[in-house]
C-alpha cells in the first residue's frame, strides 16, 4: 500500500503501478481496436469549470447520441437532477411528505441545500439553435413547477441509426451536500450534474422526474470531460486520467476518459489525502485510490480490507470485474449526505473519526457500494422503476460478502458485549413495515420511504437469502453468476433476472415469486401448541410401559405459502422431523410414544428467512426463564442508574 | 448572627483532607442508610421493568420462555437483531422500553428529596438515628428540600439556554472547521465547562442543605445565599472533596461495565445480577460519601470557628508590692 498526500497532483497511480492487464480487451486479437464492453449509444465530451466562491460549475456539453430506436427521432427528454434541489419541485415536495436519505419529514428545507442546473444554449449540429424548443415535462406527477426533465424537440427527425449531436451550455448551483451531492466548504462531490439524456426503453422514452426516493437509469456510451479546478484540489473521477495542465490564474484542468459506463462523476477537496493500492483479479490489475478526509486515515485500511475483499468475491462468484480502476471517496465531516452512493469506478463511502472497530458501517457501505458496479453500473437496470434489481440483488450479495468476510453472525456490529449479522440486520429492516409494497413497485410510488428502504433493500435480500436455501447455495452462487454475465452492459428486466433463475434451477418458481416479488405477503409460521397426555388404561390395547399421546399444532399464521419443515423433539432425547407444504391453515401431529414431547420447532436449519417471526417458530414444553431474566436484569440496572441520576437534582 | 457573619466572610480552616475520610467511614458506619436506599431503588426499578419482562415472557406472538430462538440469539449472546425484530412484531413486546425509567426515576427523586433531612441529620450529628428520628428529621426537612429542588430547577434555565448557545457554537465551529478534532477539541471543552457549571451549582446547593439542616433553618432562599458565599468562599476546598469522590464512582463503575460486558459470559445471569447490584451500590455510595463529606466538611468548619480562643498569656506581674499585714482583729 501506497500513502501519498497529494496536494498539487491529481490522483495517478498508473505511473506506480502495472499498467491493468487483459482489461476490456480480454477477447481482442493483439493490434486490434479493442472490442466495446457495452453498445455504446452516447458520447459525452464536457468541459467543466469550478468557480469554488460561488459553488457554482460553468460547463459546457457535446452529446453525440446514436439513434438505436429502430425508428426516427424528433423528440428528446434529458434529465436536469439538481434542479430537484427547488422549494416547489416533486423531490422537495416528496421529501418533506416523507423525508428521504438524510433529511426528515416536516423539516424546513435550508436555503443553503437549493441548487439549479440551467441550461443556457442548446444547438444541434445541422440545425442551429433550439434553445427555445427547450420545455420542462413532468411524466409522472404533472409538477408544473418540477423542472427535472426537459425535453426539445428538433425541427427536423434524426433517421434510425444516425447520430446527432447536441451541444449545450450549462451552469450548476452546486447545493451544500444533500442527496448525494453539493459541497461542504470546500469539499466539492459533483454527482448527477449535467444535462443526461433518456433512455429509450420498452419502445419509448424513460425519462423520470428526480423523485425523493428514486436513483438513476441511462445509457452506455463514452466520457470525455475536462474539469478546471485550484490547483491545489485533489481530484478524484469516474474515469482515466489522460492530462493534467497548470493553467495562469492558479488553476487546473484535468482530463479524463471513461468507456462502457453511463454516467461521470467527480470530486475535489484540497484535503484529500490520495491512498493507493492496487488489486488483482481475472480480468487484470484494478488501481485503487482512497481519497480519505482529514480525521479519517484511522478507516483506510478498513476501507481497502473490505474493498479488496469485495473485489475477490465478486471476482470470484459474480463474473469479472473489467475496469481498470476504483475511487473510493470518503466524505469530510459534515458531509456524510455525500457518502454512500455509487457512480461507474467511483463509489463513495462513510465514517467518522470516532469509528469503533466492532461497528462495521465503513464495511458494509463499502462493500455496498462497489456492488453496485456490477448491479446498477454493468448489469444497469432501470433504478427509477425496479430499484429492487439493484439495491436489493445488491444487498443480498452484500450479505454474502460480509459474512465471509467478517462472520455471519458478526458482520455489522462484533462487540464482545452485542453482535448483529447483515442477514439479519437486512430481514430486520424488511420487517419494519412488511406488508405495505410489492417488490415491483415504481419506486416514488411506495407508501414511504421507510417502506421503500425495507421492501426494496430488506426484502429483496430476505427473498434471495430464503430462495438460496431453497435452491441450494450453490445454484444460487451459479444464478446470480448467470444473470450477471447474460445481461451485464444491457438494461435487463424484474422478468429476465426471474426467467434467469427459473433457467438455471430447473424449476418453475412462479408459486414463490407470485407472494414475494409481485406480492405483498407475509410469511408467519408459529408452533401453536405442544401437549402430551397419557394414554388412559381403556384407550390402550397393549400393555407395558406407559404411553403418551402427543400433540403438536402448526399454524400458518400469515398469507404466504411455503414448505416447511418441523422438528418434534421427545423427553427422551429422540426426535422427528416433519414436512408440512404449509397449504393448510393448519396441522397437527399425533404421536404415541413412551416419551412425552419435550418441544417442537418449524425450520429447524433456520432456512426460511422471510418468516416474520421467529421466536413463535418454537415452542417448549417446560418454561426457560434464562432470556427473561437476562432481559430483567438490564433493564432494572439501566432504571436504577438512570433514576440515580435523575435523583442528583434531589 | 456570630454563624452568619462567619459563614460569610471566612475562609474555611482547611477541613478537607479529614472531611474525605470521615466521609467515607460515615457512609461506612451509617451503611443501613446505603442498603435502604438501594432496595428503594431496586424496587422501584424491578417495578418499571418487570412489566416488560412480562410483555417478551408472556405476550402470546412472543413467549421468549418457551422459545428455543430466544436462548440462541439473547441467551447466548446477544444479537441486537432480535430486539430489533421484537421491537418490530404487531403485538408490540417492546413497548414502553424508553418510558420504563420515567416513573420509578420520578418517585425515586422525590424519596431522595424526602429522605435527604434523615441521611444529613444522621451524618451531622453523628448519631444512629432510630427509624422514628431518621422520618421525623426527614419530615422536617421535606418541604424545604422541595423548595430547593424547585430552586434548582430554576437555576438549570440559565443553563440550558447557555447549552443551546453552545450547541450553536459548536455547530459553527464543526461546520467551518476542516479537520473534525477542532469541533471535538471545541466540544470536550464545552463538556468539561458544563461538568464543571453544573457540579458547582450541585455543591452550591448541597451545602445549601447542610447549612439548613445545621441551622434548622427553615428559610431556604435565604440559606442558599448563605450557601453561596460560603462556596464562593471555600471553593476549591469543596469542589476538591466532590470531584475527588466522583471521579472514584465513575472508575469503579467503568470497571464493572468492562468485566460485565467483556468478562462475564454471557449466560451469566446470577453473578451479572450481583455485579450490576454492586455498581449501583457503588455509584449510590459516592453520592452519599458526597453528601456525607460536605456535611463533615461544614462540621469541622464550624467547631474550627467555634474553637475558644486561646487566652493570651498572662500579662507580666505588676512590681510588688509590699505585703500588708493585715491586722485581724482578734
Amino acid at each position: 500500500m501506497v500513502v501519498a498526500a497529494l496536494c498539487v497532483a491529481p490522483i495517478s497511480g498508473a505511473k506506480r503501478l502495472a499498467p491493468p492487464q487483459n482489461h476490456a480487451t480480454a477477447e481482442a486479437p493483439a493490434n486490434a481496436e479493442p472490442k466495446p464492453l457495452s453498445t455504446r449509444v452516447v458520447a459525452y465530451q464536457i468541459q467543466a469549470t469550478l468557480v469554488p466562491r460561488e459553488h457554482k460549475i460553468n460547463a459546457s456539453e457535446t452529446l453525440t447520441y446514436k439513434n438505436l430506436t429502430g425508428q426516427p427521432q424528433q423528440t428528446f427528454p434529458f434529465h436536469l437532477y439538481l434542479n430537484a434541489f427547488q422549494p416547489q419541485s416533486t423531490f422537495m415536495t416528496e421529501v418533506r411528505l416523507d423525508g428521504t436519505r438524510g433529511s426528515s419529514s416536516g423539516t424546513s428545507w435550508d436555503p443553503k441545500h437549493y441548487g439549479s442546473e440551467t441550461v443556457t444554449r442548446l444547438e444541434v449540429d445541422g440545425m442551429g439553435d433550439v434553445t427555445k424548443n427547450i420545455h420542462f415535462i413532468h411524466p409522472d406527477d404533472n409538477n408544473t413547477q418540477d423542472r427535472t426533465v426537459f425535453q426539445v424537440t428538433l425541427p427536423t427527425p434524426v433517421a434510425p441509426g444516425a447520430s446527432v449531436t447536441f451541444r449545450m451550455d450549462f451552469v450548476d448551483v452546486m447545493p451544500e451536500v444533500v442527496e448525494r451531492t453539493g459541497y461542504k466548504r470546500d469539499f466539492y462531490m459533483v454527482g448527477q450534474w449535467f444535462p443526461k439524456i433518456g433512455v429509450w426503453w420498452k419502445n419509448q422514452w424513460n425519462c423520470h422526474q428526480f423523485h425523493a426516493a428514486t436513483e438513476f437509469f441511462a445509457d452506455f456510451g463514452t466520457f470525455d470531460v475536462k474539469v478546471t479546478v485550484p490547483q491545489d484540489d485533489v481530484v478524484g473521477a469516474a474515469g482515466d486520467l489522460v492530462s493534467s495542465t497548470n493553467n495562469s490564474g492558479g488553476t487546473k484542468t484535468l482530463t479524463f476518459h471513461s468507456e462502457d459506463v453511463h454516467d461521470f462523476s467527480w470530486t475535489a477537496s484540497p484535503h484529500f489525502t490520495d491512498v493507493e493500492d492496487f488489486w488483482t483479479g481475472s480480468a487484470g490489475t484494478v488501481r485503487i485510490h482512497l481519497l480519505m478526509s482529514p480525521g479519517n486515515m484511522a478507516t483506510a485500511p478498513r476501507y481497502l480490507q473490505a474493498l479488496k475483499g469485495t473485489l475477490a468475491y465478486y471476482d470470484k462468484n459474480v463474473g469479472p470485474y473489467p475496469y481498470d480502476r476504483i475511487t473510493v471517496v470518503d466524505p469530510p465531516h459534515g458531509a456524510l449526505d455525500a457518502g454512500g452512493m455509487e457512480y461507474p469506478t467511483l463509489i463513495t463511502a462513510g465514517t467518522a473519526w470516532w469509528m469503533p472497530k466492532g461497528l462495521l458501517t465503513p464495511e458494509v457501505v463499502v462493500a455496498h457500494e462497489f456492488g453496485h458496479q456490477y448491479w446498477y453500473g454493468m448489469v444497469a437496470t432501470n433504478e427509477f422503476e425496479e430499484a429492487w434489481l439493484d439495491e436489493g440483488i445488491n444487498s443480498y450479495e452484500e450479505v454474502k460478502v460480509m459474512d465471509a468476510l467478517y462472520g455471519p453472525k458478526t458482520s455489522v456490529i462484533n462487540f464482545p458485549f452485542a453482535q448483529m449479522g447483515d442477514a439479519e440486520s437486512q430481514r430486520v429492516s424488511y420487517l419494519s413495515m412488511p406488508d405495505y409494497d410489492p417488490l415491483t413497485r415504481f419506486a416514488w410510488q411506495f407508501v414511504g420511504d421507510q417502506s421503500y428502504g425495507g421492501i426494496t433493500y430488506g426484502k429483496t435480500a430476505t427473498v434471495l437469502l430464503t430462495l438460496e436455501k431453497l435452491l441450494g447455495e450453490n445454484k444460487m452462487r451459479d444464478v446470480m453468476h448467470q444473470y450477471f454475465m447474460r445481461y451485464r452492459f444491457t438494461h435487463p428486466t424484474g422478468a429476465d433476472f426471474l426467467k434467469t433463475i427459473d433457467d438455471v434451477s430447473g424449476q418453475n418458481l412462479d408459486w414463490y415469486f407470485n407472494q414475494a416479488v409481485s406480492g405483498t405477503n407475509v410469511l408467519d409460521y408459529e408452533i401453536r401448541d405442544v401437549r402430551s397426555d397419557p394414554v388412559k388404561w381403556y384407550e390402550s390395547v397393549s400393555t407395558g410401559p406407559r404411553v403418551y399421546r402427543s400433540y403438536v399444532t402448526v399454524h400458518r399464521k400469515g398469507d404466504f405459502v411455503f414448505p416447511v419443515d418441523v422438528k418434534v423433539t421427545f423427553d427422551d432425547k429422540s426426535s422427528t422431523t416433519e414436512h408440512w407444504d404449509g397449504r393448510d391453515r393448519w396441522i397437527r401431529y399425533t404421536y404415541e410414544r413412551s416419551a412425552k414431547v419435550a418441544a417442537a420447532q418449524i425450520d429447524p436449519d433456520h432456512k426460511v428467512w422471510l418468516d416474520r417471526n421467529f421466536f413463535n417458530n418454537s415452542r417448549t414444553v417446560s418454561s426457560y426463564d434464562s432470556t427473561t431474566h437476562k432481559l430483567l436484569n438490564i433493564w432494572v440496572f439501566v432504571n436504577e442508574w438512570i433514576s440515580q441520576l435523575v435523583a442528583w437534582i434531589a | 448572627m456570630l454563624d452568619m457573619a462567619i459563614d460569610s466572610t471566612q475562609r474555611a480552616p482547611r477541613p478537607g483532607p479529614r472531611a474525605f475520610f470521615a466521609g467515607a467511614g460515615l457512609v461506612w458506619t451509617r451503611q443501613r442508610i446505603l442498603w435502604w436506599i438501594l432496595a428503594v431503588n431496586l424496587v422501584l426499578a424491578f417495578a418499571g421493568a418487570s412489566f416488560l419482562a412480562h410483555n417478551v415472557a408472556e405476550n402470546s406472538g412472543v413467549a421468549l420462555n418457551t422459545s428455543l430462538e430466544s436462548a440462541r440469539r439473547l441467551f447466548h449472546g446477544f444479537d441486537l437483531s432480535a430486539l430489533a425484530e421484537l421491537g418490530s412484531l404487531p403485538q408490540q413486546p417492546l413497548r414502553g422500553m424508553s418510558t420504563m425509567y420515567i416513573w420509578p426515576s420520578f418517585f425515586f427523586t422525590l424519596f431522595m428529596i424526602f429522605s435527604t433531612g434523615g441521611i444529613l441529620v444522621s451524618y451531622y450529628d453523628d448519631l444512629r438515628l432510630d427509624a422514628a428520628g431518621f422520618f421525623e428529621a426527614c419530615g422536617r426537612h421535606f418541604w424545604r428540600f422541595v423548595r430547593l429542588a424547585i430552586y434548582f430547577a430554576v437555576a438549570m434555565i440559565p443553563i440550558f439556554f447557555l447549552g443551546s448557545l453552545l450547541g450553536s457554537l459548536y455547530d459553527n465551529v464543526d461546520d467551518a472547521a476542516v479537520s473534525p478534532y477542532s469541533s471535538v477539541a471545541f466540544l470536550a471543552a464545552v463538556i468539561v465547562f458544563f461538568l464543571f457549571l453544573l457540579i458547582s451549582i450541585r455543591i452550591w446547593f448541597d451545602m445549601a442543605q447542610v447549612i439548613s439542616m445545621a441551622k434548622n433553618d427553615r428559610r431556604m432562599y435565604r440559606m442558599l445565599g448563605r450557601s453561596a458565599k460560603l462556596v464562593w468562599n471555600n471553593f476549591g476546598s469543596l469542589f476538591w472533596l466532590y470531584i475527588r469522590i466522583s471521579v472514584i464512582g465513575w472508575v469503579v463503575f467503568a470497571a464493572g461495565l468492562c468485566l460485565w460486558m467483556l468478562v462475564l459470559p454471557p449466560e451469566s445471569t446470577g453473578v451479572a445480577l450481583l455485579l450490576g447490584q454492586a455498581m449501583i451500590a457503588v455509584w449510590l455510595g459516592t453520592r452519599l460519601w458526597q453528601r456525607a463529606s460536605e456535611t463533615e466538611w461544614y462540621k469541622q468548619y464550624r467547631m474550627a470557628l467555634y474553637q475558644p480562643v486561646p487566652m493570651p498569656p498572662p500579662p507580666p506581674a505588676p512590681s510588688p508590692v509590699p505585703e500588708v499585714e493585715t491586722l485581724t482583729p482578734s
